[in-house]
């Protein structure tokens, strides 16, 4: 199968000693949901974050649709999106601008950017709503705009950080069946980090399990379930950890 | 609500204004004490004369007065000041104390070189002082006199009512006009207060734009968005600092116009009351004109800048936007100490060790830069300017590194609390 993402060996130290993530090895394939679980502070974001060329990698490589993230940031930006987690938007800009902001950055053409506007106006489903300033907007509203805009280009690799922290149950419910779908759709490769375990089951085809900076487990979430011989995903990733 | 950072804040500022107040203090009493002194170059080698210095070092009944003697050797004021390091001096022309014997009005003339325009440093700068000496000096010698030639004529009783008149001529530089000091510090006190405030408005208002900026971007984690797009880091950072600089820009432009109405319909107070005051003023040096307007400007723009870096960078250490707030302190503290100075003392009069720590300030060249060019201290003006531009690369150079690296996003700045980096940042 090919890969859109190859992690080899990835590590970020902080201070000498200080690991954020150590040695952190798993892959994405094409058209894949693969999510990274782990409680906070396991290096899930670190990692997430390396891997969209925001922080700089200590040891180790990514490689994204076949650019090294080291040595080709600007080729590897080219092929992703990322969305941090919580993150916001302009407030004092609408909706709509926003989109064609962001459009204007990731499109070669005008008439690239105008389409790319069509399918995040498409896929938010905020309709009239996109003509608000977004400070106007709920958080549930906000992040649909944002994953809107994180899918729009449809990239090699959407990186999602948290996607649903913060959203109430609805709008939680709403961003899983959009991500699914999209990926179904579109063929889009996505990499998810989040710690509930439980969305991520439903929600991806692989996952990887995070703690103390290292990557433990990978494997489907119902092979892990079986191999560990547990109910869900949060009781793999218990019984993964009290193995170390 | 009292936080570490406010606390902070408010022990710097009252440090500050305790720090200006000293340097101020400091100046009123060199001033104080330089009025008190009288330069006198007496061109009119009489008995009388020196009867009337007499009476001037020791008044009837007063306190001594410090009288200096100084020789002039030709008529060049500007030249002879300059060379000789006097601020002021009363010359007795050659004939005074003939036209006091006939029982004339004599004159005085009384030559003041202004070196700043700061209000301090021209406490001296008044010849009423010197002729009020004078006068009572001249009334003491010539009734000595007449104590043992006899009876007062009517005459001379009349001359006695005001025996002295003064001629003023003040010199700035290499020009030299016949005017009062005062009326020029009057004419320029409103243009002179409007350079500082200006500069000290476009420096927060810049600071506080980018800072905000950066740190609003980075907390709502618009900035990781930014920067993981295809898009470079330093064209981010030049589009950021250039929206800054020109909304700062635009914002001086306004300030400047209300600054200038203001200042225009109280100088034409002023005005009424000399004739050809702008000539004066402009043959004085005392009026910028366009290729001042412009070196002026370039200190402005390059203040501009470094406070855009400056700011940048601490933008980059918010961690939420109240802490943000108290970031700006050190920019506040670095520009209100010259700001606060330029307006009451001549900066380059100060005690070495302070004058050169205000001179580090990289905002103090600029809020001297109208009177480095008026007043001609072109060496002074070009050591600012070269010192500012090798400040921006430094501060640029580190506001382009930590923008380019993790920085941006690792760093923090924390009061009172030991910062712990977790894996999840």
């Amino acid at each position: 199968m090919e890969k859109v993402l190859e992690v080899k060996g990835l590590s970020k130290q902080y201070k000498k000693g200080v690991y954020a993530s150590q040695g952190v090895t798993f892959h994405v394939n094409k058209g894949e949901i693969f999510a990274l679980i782990g409680p906070n502070g396991a290096g899930k974001t670190t990692t997430i974050r390396m891997i969209a060329t925001l922080l700089k990698a200590t040891e180790g490589d990514a490689v994204v649709a076949g650019h090294s993230i080291l040595t080709e940031p600007d080729k590897v930006r080219e092929n992703i999106t990322y969305l941090p987690d919580e993150a916001g938007a302009y407030k004092n800009m609408k909706g709509i601008d926003y989109l064609k902001f962001m459009a204007g950055i990731y499109a070669k053409d005008a008439k690239s950017a105008a389409e790319y506007v069509e399918r995040a106006k498409e896929i938010c489903g905020l309709g009239d709503r996109l003509n608000d300033k977004i400070g106007g907007y709920s958080r549930g509203m906000a992040r649909k705009l944002l994953i809107a805009r994180a899918i729009m280009p449809q990239p090699a690799l959407a990186i999602f950080d948290e996607p649903t922290s913060g959203l109430d149950i609805i709008n939680a419910l709403d961003v899983r069946r959009m991500i699914k779908d999209l990926a179904a759709k579109t063929g889009m490769s996505f990499l998810l980090s989040s710690h509930n375990m439980l969305e991520i089951e439903y929600v991806s085809d692989r996952v990887g399990i995070i703690a103390k900076g290292h990557v433990l487990e990978v494997g489907e979430p119902k092979e892990l379930i079986e191999k560990y011989e547990a109910r869900n995903l949060e009781e793999v990733f218990e019984r993964v950890v009290k193995q170390q | 609500m009292l936080s570490p950072s406010t606390i902070a804040t408010m022990i710097i500022t009252v440090m500050v204004m305790i720090m200006a107040g000293n340097a101020m203090s400091g100046a009123v009493d060199e001033a104080e004490e330089e009025s008190s002194a009288i330069t006198i170059c007496n061109q009119d080698d009489t008995e009388f004369t020196k009867q009337v210095l007499k009476f001037l070092e020791t008044p009837a009944g007063g306190e001594k007065n410090d009288v200096k003697y100084v020789t002039l050797d030709s008529d060049d004021y500007t030249k002879e000041l300059k060379d000789k390091d006097i601020k002021n001096v009363v010359i007795i022309p050659a004939g005074f104390s003939e036209k006091i014997s006939n029982s004339e009005q004599a004159t005085i003339k009384y030559v003041a070189r202004m070196t700043s325009l700061s209000t301090m440093s021209n406490v001296s700068t008044g010849s009423t002082n010197a002729m009020n000496l004078i006068n009572a000096a001249v009334k003491s010698a010539f009734y000595s006199s007449k104590v043992q030639s006899g009876a007062l004529a009517d005459k001379e009783v009349a001359m006695l009512e005001s025996p002295v008149k003064v001629e003023e001529t003040t010199v700035v530089a290499d020009n030299s006009q016949s005017i009062s000091p005062s009326l020029i510090i009057a004419a320029t006190q409103m243009s002179n207060m409007f350079l500082p405030i200006m500069v000290f408005v476009l420096v927060l208002y810049s600071s506080q734009m980018i800072l905000n900026a950066v740190a609003t971007e980075k907390i709502d984690k618009t900035l990781e968005t930014l920067l993981s797009a295809p898009v470079s880091r330093l064209s981010v950072l030049t589009a950021k600092m250039l929206a800054a600089g020109i909304v700062a820009g635009i914002n001086a432009i306004v300030y400047m116009f209300g600054m200038n109405r203001m200042t225009s319909s109280v100088s034409n107070l002023t005005s009424s009351s000399v004739d050809n005051l702008d000539e004066v003023l402009k043959n004085l040096g005392l009026t910028l004109s366009v290729g001042d307007y412009v070196l002026v400007g370039v200190q402005m723009f390059l203040t501009i800048l470094i406070t855009l870096s400056i700011s940048l960078v601490l933008g980059a250490l918010a961690k939420d936007m109240k802490s943000t707030q108290s970031y700006i302190l050190p920019v506040m503290v670095m520009a209100m100490i010259p700001y606060m100075l330029s307006m009451f003392v001549d900066i380059t009069t100060l005690t070495p060790a302070l004058k050169y720590a205000v001179y580090a300030i990289p905002f103090t060249h600029t809020f001297m830069a109208t009177q480095n060019v008026m007043f001609g201290n072109t060496t002074l003006y070009w050591a600012g300017l070269a010192y500012q531009l090798v400040l921006l690369i430094l501060c640029m150079g580190f506001a382009v590194r930590v923008f380019t690296s993790d920085k941006i996003f690792t760093m923090t700045l924390s009061f009172g609390k030991k910062k712990h980096k977790s894996a999840e940042e």
